[in-house]
């Protein structure tokens, strides 16, 4: 039984459309006008319990929105939502009692307070019994490495050590579900990294289940086993990460320095399954495909052009692989 | 759950501390206030004889409660409120595993403890100063804290109301002045109710307003017909209902317009 079942789901923002000037001050007054705004287009998913799931999609892409209906915020248009055999929006705080949350860089730590107040209050508010509450503490210190920011107040502290007192903060209560929306935002690598080992650790530890959204996809990389991949409120994959790697990331990207180049290389020549992505005096960037070309049939072609003196290559990252994607070169 | 409630009190009288200042300022504050109204009063006296049918010592005695109570009365988290709704730390308000009510019933419980600090520092130092008749009777002190703590759900309700129209206007601020004007008038900050038009003081004997600070004072210096105080009271526990269902209410459509419309 999956831990969130999500079926059909459907959110249609209401969005009042302004109107310029005086009159259309009046007109927004007596008849306003709405545009209706569809966020997430019927989406289908289930999540088992333990699962790393990387939900990833641009900027508007329901992503957020997602998330703020899976946690009971925003009631859906239409479509089913089960979390923990919770209906979230209908029963929000029962609901609340097994998840944890993180939005961007919302605090629900006590601005004035030392960090550790709010630890407290959380231990509290969720019945957390004391040795629970100790045994986490004192792990949670020790990764996110808390020690020295537990008495500070939370006004106090830097981007990087308020993400880190939220993150353990959220994991507290031993939650059964961890929402994470852009948690790595604004931080520095080694935040990240510190981050990125913890919630990893947990989940091993714990079973968690932890559903993350960032832009940072060298989070995504590291942490998660599975992605969801949103464009436009649809999903347009959804599964194991390296499956997504292997069948949409067959490019290698090339970078060759030449020299005693004659003219434009890309107006002169072709190359089946290569593409010339850049082109300088010096130096071509080519991206080509595993399966229909090689670099020595590349290579020999462009070296009747001119003198190839280094090569550099990479495969493609799940970065370049959505880049692609959301220029629409893939049909998924 | 009632634990969660005075965890919640402890971190917000905890806020205050950080800020020692605060305590002075907002003591010194009242203690102006007080001198303001005394001088006032006595003018008053000693030009026409008469202080509002009440004593100059009476009288004395009322502004210096009334400065001591009514931080009880008209502090609360309403800006504490108003600021979770305009930065939208509200959505994460929203997934505590208790209500946004309990939550903030909880605060405003540990600004109430902040408000009878300073109520009773004030107190003291009037006493000191001008010297206070002291309650008729031992069983008028008690009509007195009981009519006292039954204020405290009533503002805090009116505080709920209030601070769900920032849902709707964004802004909590103008809201909030027109609270605090209506129990200040109401509640016999600005004068004794008896000095209002009749109609005033018959609109009055309903409302729960005049039993937040002027009932108990008057309860204090024996000037309450004691044969009222059983209506007063049920009058009480009846708006704490009212006020109640209309606070929930009104809150729950206010949720539901964020969670429909997010936000």
């Amino acid at each position: 039984m999956a831990i969130i079942e999500v079926e059909n789901l459907v959110k249609t923002y209401k969005i009042l459309q302004k109107q310029d000037g005086l009159i259309g001050y009046f007109k927004n007054l007596v008849r306003p006008k709405y545009k209706e705004l569809t966020a997430v287009k019927g989406i289908n998913f289930n999540i088992e319990e333990g699962e790393l799931v990387g939900y990833i999609g641009e900027n508007g892409a329901g992503k957020s929105t997602t998330i703020k209906m899976l946690t009971g915020l925003l009631t859906p248009t239409s479509g089913k939502i089960v979390v923990n055999g919770i209906v979230p929006y209908e029963k929000r705080i029962e609901n609340n009692k097994s998840i944890g949350a993180v939005f961007g860089q919302k605090t629900q730590l006590w601005w004035d307070l030392p960090v550790i107040e709010s630890f407290r209050l959380i231990k509290q508010m969720y019945k957390l019994p004391d040795g629970e509450y100790r045994k986490n503490l004192k792990k949670f210190t020790q990764i996110l490495e808390l020690e020295e920011l537990l008495d500070k107040q939370v006004k106090n502290l830097s981007l990087g050590q308020k993400m880190r007192c939220e993150i353990a903060a959220t994991f507290l209560h031993n939650p059964k579900i961890v929402y994470l929306d852009e948690p790595t935002i604004g931080l520095d690598v080694f935040v990240k990294e510190n981050i990125r080992k913890f919630i990893k650790d947990i989940n091993r530890e714990k079973k968690t289940t932890v559903i993350l959204t960032t832009h940072d996809l060298k989070d995504i990389e590291d942490v998660c086993n599975r992605i969801i991949l949103l464009d436009q409120g649809e999903i347009i994959y959804d599964g194991d990460k390296q499956k997504f790697k292997d069948i949409y990331g067959k490019y290698v990207f090339a970078e060759l320095v030449v020299s005693n180049k004659n003219g434009k290389l890309s107006d002169t020549i072709t190359l089946n399954g290569c593409e010339i992505v850049e082109e300088t005096e010096k130096s071509i960037k080519i991206k080509f495909n595993h399966e229909e070309t090689t670099i020595m049939q590349i290579l020999n072609t462009i070296s009747n052009h001119c003198v190839v003196e280094d090569i550099h290559m990479r495969e493609a990252e799940l970065e370049d692989i959505l880049k692609e994607i959301y220029k629409g070169a893939h049909k998924c | 759950m009632l634990r969660t409630i005075f965890a919640l009190a402890k971190m917000h009288l905890n806020e205050h501390n950080i800020y020692k200042s605060n305590f002075y300022l907002f003591s010194f504050n009242r203690l102006i206030e007080v001198v303001v109204y005394i001088f006032v009063w006595q003018a008053i006296y000693y030009q026409t004889g008469d202080a509002g049918g009440f004593t100059l010592s009476q009288m004395i005695t009322y502004y210096i409660l009334v400065v001591s109570i009514n931080p009880i009365v008209l502090w609360g988290i309403n800006e504490d409120m108003g600021h979770s709704i305009r930065t939208g730390r509200i959505n994460k308000e929203l997934l505590n595993p208790i209500s946004y009510f309990k939550y903030y019933f909880g605060m405003n419980l540990g600004e109430i403890a902040f408000a009878v600090i300073v109520g009773i520092a004030v107190f003291v130092v009037c006493a000191i100063f001008w010297g206070v008749t002291l309650p008729v009777s031992f069983l008028n002190f008690i009509i007195f804290l009981v009519l006292i703590l039954l204020g405290i759900p009533i503002t805090f309700f009116l505080q709920m109301i209030a601070g769900t129209v920032g849902f709707y206007s964004g802004s909590i601020w103008g809201i909030q002045i027109l609270r605090k004007a209506v129990i200040s008038i109401f509640a016999g900050v600005i004068a004794p109710i008896t000095l209002f038009p009749a109609w005033f003081q018959a609109l009055s004997n309903y409302l729960p307003f005049q039993e937040l600070i002027y009932t108990p004072i008057n309860i204090w210096i024996g000037e309450f017909d004691m044969s009222q105080i059983v209506f007063v009271l049920i009058k009480q526990v009846i708006w704490i209902v009212i006020l109640y269902i209309i606070a929930k209410k009104f809150f729950e459509h206010a949720v539901k317009k964020i969670t429909i419309n997010g936000g």
